[in-house]
């Protein structure tokens, strides 16, 4: 193999695909980068692959003169390294020689052992999303969609189910839910009608989509979705395919968790809110989270307060853009209101309480629904 | 046995120290034959054996009965004889007030004393002997005499005994004071003989009362040998702190705290002296523990308990810490006549005396910097090895004075009794950001690449040990200069992810990170519970966790417990319960409640947690501590490393975890001179 390419290309690549490479692992070669090059007529391409046996990608480059196609397996982090130290080459030489790959520079020539390339396990490529049930979905709505919901997933939970996002999909719409336990994000959009559409329901990985959403540069590129029994898999155009394998497990029943009355509705400006609920929490801390949402009727107006044992106290108050029902206290881990207020493209949000205890809801459009649990304030 | 029916009758005396003769029972011949058993009163002799079961069953028990009674009877200076460890000789000598030779044969009568003449006097015993039986026992099995004179006698007189037959009392040549002397103990039982151990073990017996009593009176001179071989030799009008280090070793003087407390009101309330060990000096058994009451041996539950709870958290489960404790109260206070052998007394207000101690010893522990060091870990000598008993030669082990004092000063508190945290330098240490991402570009400064520290003090340090290791007996370093200028601690090295190396004006400092960060969190939580529960999050849908029928019954009762700390848990089916709310705590540390809700049931059904106990609530907020805290392996940065550190200072006990465990060891410059062979 002998290519040479544009080093800054090269460096994205190389970037994005050292996110899903295993960083620890007792086979050597998943601490790995395969790197293929290929010719067709005068078109030459290299092609990036990696994997922590849970998820793989294929990620490939056109900035590239091919001079003799093959392959070398070498480290992920030492071509990492490599490529972002030499940034006064604008390009870079990569030649095969057995298991190792010369790197050459302007003025640099290294040589970085590696393992033979037949050694690196076999991942999916393209071939892998002409599988039964797919479908495919605009990068700018799938994007929103993962952004969403991936905020509000568990990490290394026990109850593996609620570490990915379910989406579902039939022939109407695609939804995707996630939660922690203590707070649910769902979001959906319409998609095109399609009799044909056989329902899907998958979880996947919080990892793969935070990998996906690194992938979705271009808001009208196609990603077609693939799934197989226990695989996800995304293709984007020709250059990219991320496989994920999904997670087992059934993902709560979450509908039961939505509010389905509420006796007091807000209006509000998410920026002031955002700012407000921000400021009250600077005197909070880890075991004294809460933020006190006290809702005034009488001057349209909610008082966020926080206090926190031998630290401090703060009093925030925000006007509210409509008020429907009574007075109402709730405390709510201030985390939990930004990181879905972040989220929202509207100006406009609306909260739905029903009592201290009982679950609030944040809404925004129609296509967003976000359900937290307020805290016990002592 | 002796019930009160039979001293009853007796408790009349003379005069001082006389003992009067008494027939308690009809000398009925218990050799005449008969057929049908009859009740029929015992013999004296008889009579004092079963006695003497009680109050002597080897040589130590009559070292002990004899010492209180030459203690009792004024002495300044005491000095013991022991043959063969105590079993063919034992000889205490006093120069006491003496006894008349009129009175000698009273001294071997039983229920005869001059120290109580009317049953109130029991309410108010100032002697350590009271019970009149000691001397008529032991006499029922040994060869004993008792040669003695008073100041106005012109020589002094003797009586032998053996058996219940007592020569008459004799003119014998010998100082003021009374020497007893007993042979042969229990020639006439062979099943008791049969019963001793080994010379050597009995010595070791005898030793420990011998070493107790003279701990409790160090007014009072010692001189013992052994087989002709002087192994102790205490001068009398010693200080109390004198007398204990003298007995139990000096070399531990750097490890010792000095408690006192001074509450002693006539009637009511006490006064207590007293030395107790650094965690690190404590032992796998309870005998490093010497209690006394006015001068008594005693072995009480109230004072045991309060020590080991002032130690809790300290010191590893079952290990005693080293405790030598004085208390002085009134007579009226405590009742010294609840058994024969007089180590338990009643104390009539157990929960001051339990406050007292508990109180001071957590004082003087909160009070002081227990880190333990590397000698300390490695053990001292047992109290009771040679070198710890004999002054002199022998004693190679004993510190430099300068380098004791070096240590004896107490490092102030950092805040007062019953202070609080500083829970803002809690909250930052607590918050620790996730593990930073390693990127090659930006390596800590702390990690193992970056150039070592200086731990050893160079010049410019007040801690000119290092450089002048042998000018320290004539140049000792005034301890305000050490205060006043202490090494910066500001450089901290993370080894392998686990433990953190720094320095303090000590030397160095070895910090195991996870066991000092769950103990910052325990102090911070428990503190944190006092005020209130802990805030909990409750849960859009309840956690499911698998459990036997058995631990669903622990729900109720563990109920008030767990909304202390912020979780509410209900049976969910006949095997699985389920987690509504969990503290908002363990969530930002990333505990998963299904885990820990197992743990808090297991630990449950194991040890029977009681909930109302506050050691329950100890052990689950040690769980959660330890839950939250870094873990071994956990990279830290520069000032993560340094925010632990300085929590080090602020936080109570920090010297160990809530097991127990050290946090912290230190290898002081003297020890680092040591391992190099420099001293």
């Amino acid at each position: 193999m002998k290519v040479i390419c544009d080093r800054s290309a090269l460096l994205n690549a190389v970037n994005v695909v050292s996110g899903v490479v295993a960083s620890r692992s007792p086979r050597p070669q998943l601490t790995c980068v395969k790197l293929t090059a290929e010719k067709s007529g005068k078109v030459g391409s290299l092609t990036l692959s990696a994997t922590d046996a849970e998820i793989s990608i294929r990620l490939r480059i056109s900035q590239v003169d091919v001079t003799q196609p093959g392959e070398v397996l070498i480290p992920a982090d030492k071509l990492r390294q490599i490529v972002s130290a030499e940034d006064a080459a604008p390009t870079l030489t990569l030649e095969s020689d057995g298991d190792a790959c010369h790197i050459k520079g302007d003025d640099a020539h290294f040589k970085v052992l590696g393992y033979p390339p037949a050694d690196f396990p076999a991942i999916p490529g393209l071939e892998a999303t002409t599988g039964k049930a797919s479908f495919t979905q605009d990068a700018a709505t799938l994007g929103g969609l993962i952004a969403r919901t991936v905020f509000a997933t568990a990490r290394e939970n026990t109850r593996y189910a609620i570490n990915g996002v379910l989406l579902k999909r039939d022939g109407k719409r695609m939804e995707m839910v996630a939660t922690d336990g203590r707070r649910l994000a769902l979001t959906r959009t319409h998609v095109a009608a399609d009799k044909d559409a056989q329902p899907l329901s998958c979880i996947v990985p919080t990892k793969a989509l935070n990998m996906l959403t690194r992938l979705l540069g271009n808001p009208d590129e196609q990603v077609r979705i693939s799934l197989t029994d226990n695989q996800i898999v995304f293709a984007l155009g020709e250059t990219a395919v991320l496989a994920s394998n999904l997670v087992e497990g059934t993902f709560p029943p979450y509908e039961d968790v939505i509010p389905k009355d509420h006796d007091i509705k807000v209006t509000f400006d998410r920026d002031v809110l955002s700012s407000a609920v921000r400021r009250a929490a600077l005197l909070t801390n880890e075991e004294s989270r809460g933020v006190r949402m006290s809702f005034k009727k009488a001057d349209k107006q909610v008082e966020l307060s926080s206090r926190a044992p031998e630290m401090g106290e703060a009093e925030i108050r925000v006007d509210l853009a409509g008020f429907d029902g009574g007075d109402i206290e709730i405390g709510f881990n201030p985390t939990f209101i930004t990181d879905a207020l972040k989220v929202i493209p509207e100006n406009q949000v609306i909260m739905e309480l029903k009592s201290s205890s009982k679950p609030g809801l944040i809404k925004s459009g129609t296509d967003f629904v976000y359900v937290v649990m307020p805290v016990s304030l002592t | 046995m002796a019930t009160p029916g039979h001293r009853g009758p007796h408790l009349h005396a003379i005069g001082p120290y006389t003992r009067r003769v008494a027939e308690p029972h009809t000398n009925t011949s218990f050799t005449k034959a008969s057929n049908a058993p009859r009740i029929r009163p015992l013999p004296a002799l008889l009579v004092n054996q079963i006695a003497a079961g009680e109050v002597v069953d080897r040589p130590a028990s009559v070292v002990k009965e004899l010492l209180e009674n030459a203690l009792d009877a004024g002495a300044s200076r005491i000095t013991v004889d022991l043959e063969q460890g105590g079993i063919e000789l034992v000889r205490v000598s006093d120069d006491g007030q003496g006894i008349s030779p009129d009175e000698l044969p009273l001294a071997i009568a039983p229920h005869a004393t001059s120290k109580v003449t009317e049953a109130g006097d029991l309410d108010r015993i100032a002697t350590l002997g009271f019970r009149g039986e000691a001397i008529a026992s032991i006499a029922s099995v040994s060869r004993l005499s008792i040669r003695s004179r008073r100041p106005i006698d012109t020589g002094a007189s003797q009586i032998d005994v053996e058996g219940d037959v007592a020569t008459p009392v004799r003119p014998a040549s010998g100082p003021i004071g009374t020497s007893v002397t007993v042979r042969n103990l229990f020639f006439n039982t062979p099943a008791r003989r049969k019963f001793l151990r080994t010379p050597t073990t009995e010595q070791g017996r005898c030793m420990d009362w011998l070493r107790d009593l003279a701990m409790a009176h160090p007014a009072i001179g010692f001189t013992v040998t052994n087989d002709g071989r002087r192994s102790l030799e205490l001068p009398p009008n010693q200080s109390p702190r004198e007398r204990v280090l003298a007995i139990i070793g000096k070399e531990l003087e750097d490890q010792l705290i000095e408690i006192s407390v001074d509450q002693y009101d006539d009637a009511r309330g006490l006064a207590l002296w007293g030395l107790v060990g650094l965690p690190s000096l404590a032992r796998p058994t309870s005998r490093s523990q010497h209690v006394f009451l006015r001068g008594r041996v005693i072995r009480d539950r109230t004072v045991q308990h309060a020590i080991a709870e002032a130690y809790r958290g300290l010191i590893e489960p079952g290990r005693y810490p080293t405790a030598v404790l004085m208390i002085e109260m009134s007579p009226e206070a405590v009742d010294v006549n609840v058994h024969p052998a007089k180590l338990e007394v009643r104390f009539r207000d157990q929960s001051m005396v339990h406050s007292a101690v508990l109180g001071s010893i957590r004082r003087a522990l909160q009070s002081r910097d227990l880190t333990p060091r590397l000698s300390g870990a490695t053990g001292f000598g047992s109290f009771n090895t040679p070198t710890a008993i004999l002054p002199g030669p022998t004693s190679g082990s004993i510190e430099p004075k300068d380098f004791v004092s070096f240590f004896k000063r107490n490092i102030p508190a950092q805040f007062g009794a019953g202070g609080r945290l500083s829970f803002d330098a809690l909250r930052r240490a607590i918050e620790r950001p996730a593990p930073a991402p390693l990127t090659d570009a930006a390596f800590p400064a702390n990690d193992l690449d970056a150039p070592p520290s200086p731990l050893a003090p160079d010049a410019s340090t007040p801690n000119a040990l290092a450089s002048h290791p042998h000018d320290n007996a004539a140049s000792p370093l005034a301890p305000d200069q050490l205060i006043a200028a202490p090494v910066p601690t500001n450089r901290a090295l993370q080894v392998h992810n686990s433990f953190i190396v720094t320095q303090d004006e000590h030397g160095v400092v070895i910090v195991d990170q996870h066991a000092l960060h769950e103990r910052v969190m325990f102090e911070y939580l428990l503190q944190r519970v006092a005020s209130g529960p802990l805030e909990s999050q409750p849960l859009l849908m309840p956690v499911l966790v698998e459990a036997t029928p058995e631990q669903l019954d622990l729900l109720t009762p563990l109920e008030p417990l767990l909304t202390r700390v912020g979780i509410r848990a209900e049976p969910l089916g006949p095997r699985s319960l389920g987690i509504h709310a969990f503290p908002t705590f363990l969530f930002e540390r990333g505990v998963d409640p299904v885990p820990f809700m197992e743990e808090i049931l297991a630990a449950a059904e194991k040890d029977g947690l009681a909930p109302a106990e506050e050691q329950a609530l100890h052990e689950v907020l040690d769980m959660m501590a330890c839950k939250a805290a870094v873990k071994a392996g956990d990279k830290m940065s520069g000032d993560e490393l340094q925010a632990l550190l300085d929590l080090r200072e602020d936080v109570e006990r920090s010297s160990n975890c809530p097991h127990g465990r050290p946090t912290t060891v230190r290898i002081t410059i003297r020890d680092l001179e040591r391992l190099f062979g420099r001293s």
